[in-house]
């Protein structure tokens, strides 16, 4: 009853914020990760949040250290109430975030007060946000490993149809005589970083429709049937190296070059290249090129896919502000009705309204591959889940050498099994 | 006599309070704290139960652990002795030039020092790139034709990671050299030189024994720096298999930062904190003694 009151007083609180705007000057502390071509955009609107609430609300953001760094500091700082008011996080790392009490939960109630509700989100990322059925985070965009492609080399080939779209590429037969097809001399089928390897393995798995982790079932890889889809979908990517249709070590910047110089015609990298692909062009500085989903080449569309989210970290021991959590709110309402210019970065809005527009289905290339949305496949709810955590390191320490042939795929699949159950 | 010396004390407390306090209260209590934490399953933050030894066995029995522990023993053997080696053979070149020259030349070997890790890292990660690095141009010859990942084949890892910290950290070295061998009067080699004593004579008789106090400290230095090896190590295994080139330090880092298990992590810290001061300890008072026999 008491809880009850408290969210009427919150949600009223925020609502007469907002019909009266009376509400005093609020300073909104904004932490993100995001560098790069993210991080420019980011930047943007925030400025432009900020010129539009003059008087109201003002956010103050600072940019940290992607990965382990940001994610150290944001939990000890909200352990010791000292955090910032709002940041940005990954949803695939939202359970390890709960186990260590970095989160506030978010009610439905406080997402209506300022209009938003979970069916305006992409079903897959409005799960994510949530651990055991209280949510902890609303999502920004979803992310995800894309195919880039060359056109004009593709054309050469046939392999562009009428539509202007690359054809012919699903099936493990037909993708693989492509890749065939585009390798000779200095030129190979496809670019792609060795470390991000892992990525297109675990899109393999999800196309295969295998299951990587259930509490319930015992854990990873629960049956032997789902170890071996992950051994197929490593042995896949270890066929390609070994047939030298991908380079066998090839660091992240070499794999870009590899590609923006004309050396390779496919090149499965995060959308987050896009923004680098688009100014190259612009600049005159690249040929023609295109971004679609990943090739089906099992049963099934799958995509690794992860996601940018808001939250509210948990500050323990400091007061809390019923009128600055509706300030935050606001703020993370206005982001997503805003991110299409976010949608700029290669990402994929996760607000319907936003990603339903024509404004969205005019952007190139990222409507050619939003699809990649609805099939993603998100890293599993576990705590060992997420960037810069446990299954990160498992899939380089073991699958990874596995795709460079240095590790028998089976035997890689069951000690990256055996290493994270054993970390449970 | 008596009045004089409790105010002598009192000066002293004065003089003294300050960086004890400092020193207590930054370094003393922590490690007190860390040291009351590795009995706790503590996580990164906030409090833990107290569970005995257990962190203790079970690092102990962690195969990544001895995993961690050979491979910082084995950089320590990379790079200890070598690095000391080279600054001293670098500083006695130098140490032959004159004038403008000398400072030039030190100038250029002590640049390297002053880079952070990060520009290092960057710098050297281009340089033995696959496709595109200098180094690659060496190593074709001897691998087929083909380029090879220096830092992710993983025999190679260790090597190429001390070779770069001896680029990088050498310069100090040359220094702490160069002094040393300031040091050492000219009259003696002139008194060498009339006595027919030829060049490698004057090095093993003269120079090498009085600047060993020099060498002694040099290998300390480098001892301690390089059993708590991190930075180089971790930034060259990012995307790797950082299993398998893990170090002392990044397996406390992965435990603490990562993982969220601060009582192991502390656990960890205390053993590696132990051993830093008993090796080093040991190290040079071994070489103390040979220094004066």
């Amino acid at each position: 009853m008491r809880k009850s009151i408290r969210r009427l007083a919150l949600a009223s609180t925020a609502f007469f914020a907002l019909a009266t705007g009376a509400m005093a000057q609020q300073t909104v502390v904004w932490w993100d990760f995001l560098a790069g071509g993210d991080g420019v955009r980011m930047k943007a609107l925030i400025d432009g949040f900020n010129k539009e609430h003059e008087g109201q609300i003002t956010i103050e953001g600072t940019t940290l250290e992607w990965g382990t760094p940001f994610y150290t500091k944001l939990q000890t700082s909200s352990a010791i109430g000292e955090g910032p008011d709002i940041a940005t996080y990954h949803l695939s790392r939202i359970p390890l975030a709960v186990d260590s009490g970095t989160l506030s939960p978010i009610t439905d109630e406080e997402l209506a007060a300022v209009g938003l509700a979970d069916d305006q989100f992409t079903p897959a990322a409005a799960e994510a946000a949530k651990v055991d059925g209280t949510r902890y985070a609303v999502p920004f965009d979803q992310h995800g490993l894309i195919l880039y492609y060359n056109k004009a080399m593709l054309a050469a080939e046939g392999y562009i149809g009428d539509d202007g779209l690359p054809k012919g590429l699903d099936g493990m037969e037909n993708f693989e005589a492509a890749l065939a097809k585009f390798t000779h001399d200095d030129q190979v089928g496809l670019s792609m970083p060795t470390g991000d390897r892992y990525r297109a393995v675990y899109s393999f798995f999800g196309q295969q429709g295998g299951t990587m982790f259930d509490a319930d079932a015992g854990g990873f890889f629960p049956t032997d049937e789902d170890l071996a889809k992950l051994t197929t979908a490593t042995a896949t990517m270890a066929r390609w190296v070994e047939k030298g249709w991908t380079p066998k070590q090839i660091e992240s910047p070499a794999a870009l070059a590899t590609f923006t110089s004309g050396k390779a015609a496919f090149f499965i990298m995060g959308n987050w290249e896009v923004p680098t692909m688009t100014d190259l062009n612009a600049k005159g500085e690249l040929f023609d090129w295109g971004a679609v989903q990943l090739p089906v080449l099992f049963d099934k569309s799958a995509a690794w896919s992860d996601s940018h989210a808001f939250v509210i970290p948990a500050n323990a021991g400091k007061e809390a502000d019923p009128e600055k959590r509706a300030a935050v709110l606001q703020v993370i309402k206005w982001m997503d009705e805003h991110s299409i210019s976010w949608a700029g970065a290669g990402h994929i809005p996760a607000f319907n309204a936003v990603r339903d527009s024509a404004e969205f289905k005019a952007l190139k290339p990222q409507s050619d591959y939003a699809g990649f949305a609805a099939t993603a496949v998100f890293d599993p709810r576990t705590i060992l889940a997420g960037p810069a955590a446990p299954l990160g390191d498992a899939w380089t320490n073991y699958i990874v050498p596995a795709t460079s042939g240095e590790i028998d795929p089976a035997e890689a699949a069951t000690q990256m099994r055996d290493d994270l159950n054993g970390q449970l | 006599m008596l009045r004089d010396r409790r105010k002598e004390y009192l000066a002293a407390a004065v003089l003294v309070g300050p960086f004890v306090v400092i020193y207590g209260a930054l370094f003393v209590w922590p490690t007190i704290q860390m040291l009351i934490m590795s009995f706790t399953d503590a996580p990164l933050i906030g409090p833990g139960d107290w569970v005995g030894f257990k962190n203790y066995v079970r690092i102990l029995t962690h195969k990544l652990f001895s995993a961690a522990f050979l491979n910082t023993a084995y950089f320590v053997l990379l790079t200890v002795i070598p690095n000391t080696l080279v600054s001293l053979a670098i500083a006695m070149a130098v140490n032959r030039l004159k004038g403008w020259k000398q400072g030039f030349v030190m100038a250029c070997f002590f640049l390297p020092y002053i880079l952070p890790v990060s520009v290092v890292f960057l710098t050297w990660n281009w340089i033995i790139d696959v496709q595109y690095g200098m180094i690659q141009y060496l190593v074709r010859p001897f691998n087929g034709g083909q380029g090879l990942s220096l830092t992710r084949t993983i025999p190679f890892f260790m090597p190429t990671v001390a070779v770069v910290t001896i680029w990088w950290t050498l310069g100090f070295n040359v220094l702490l050299f160069i002094a040393g061998l300031r040091n050492v009067s000219p009259e003696i080699y002139e008194a060498a030189a009339l006595d027919n004593a030829g060049r490698w004579r004057q090095f093993s008789r003269i120079t090498w024994p009085l600047i060993w106090p020099v060498t002694a400290l040099v290998l300390t230095i480098q001892l301690i720096a390089q059993l708590k090896i991190f930075d180089q190590v971790y930034l060259f295994s990012i995307g790797g298999r950082q299993d398998a080139t893990i170090v002392l330090v990044q397996y406390i880092y992965k435990a603490a930062f990562q993982q969220n298990k601060g009582g192991e992590a502390a656990a960890a810290s205390v053993i590696l904190f132990g051993m830093i001061i008993v090796l080093s300890v040991l190290q040079y008072q071994l070489l103390r003694a040979r220094g004066e026999k």
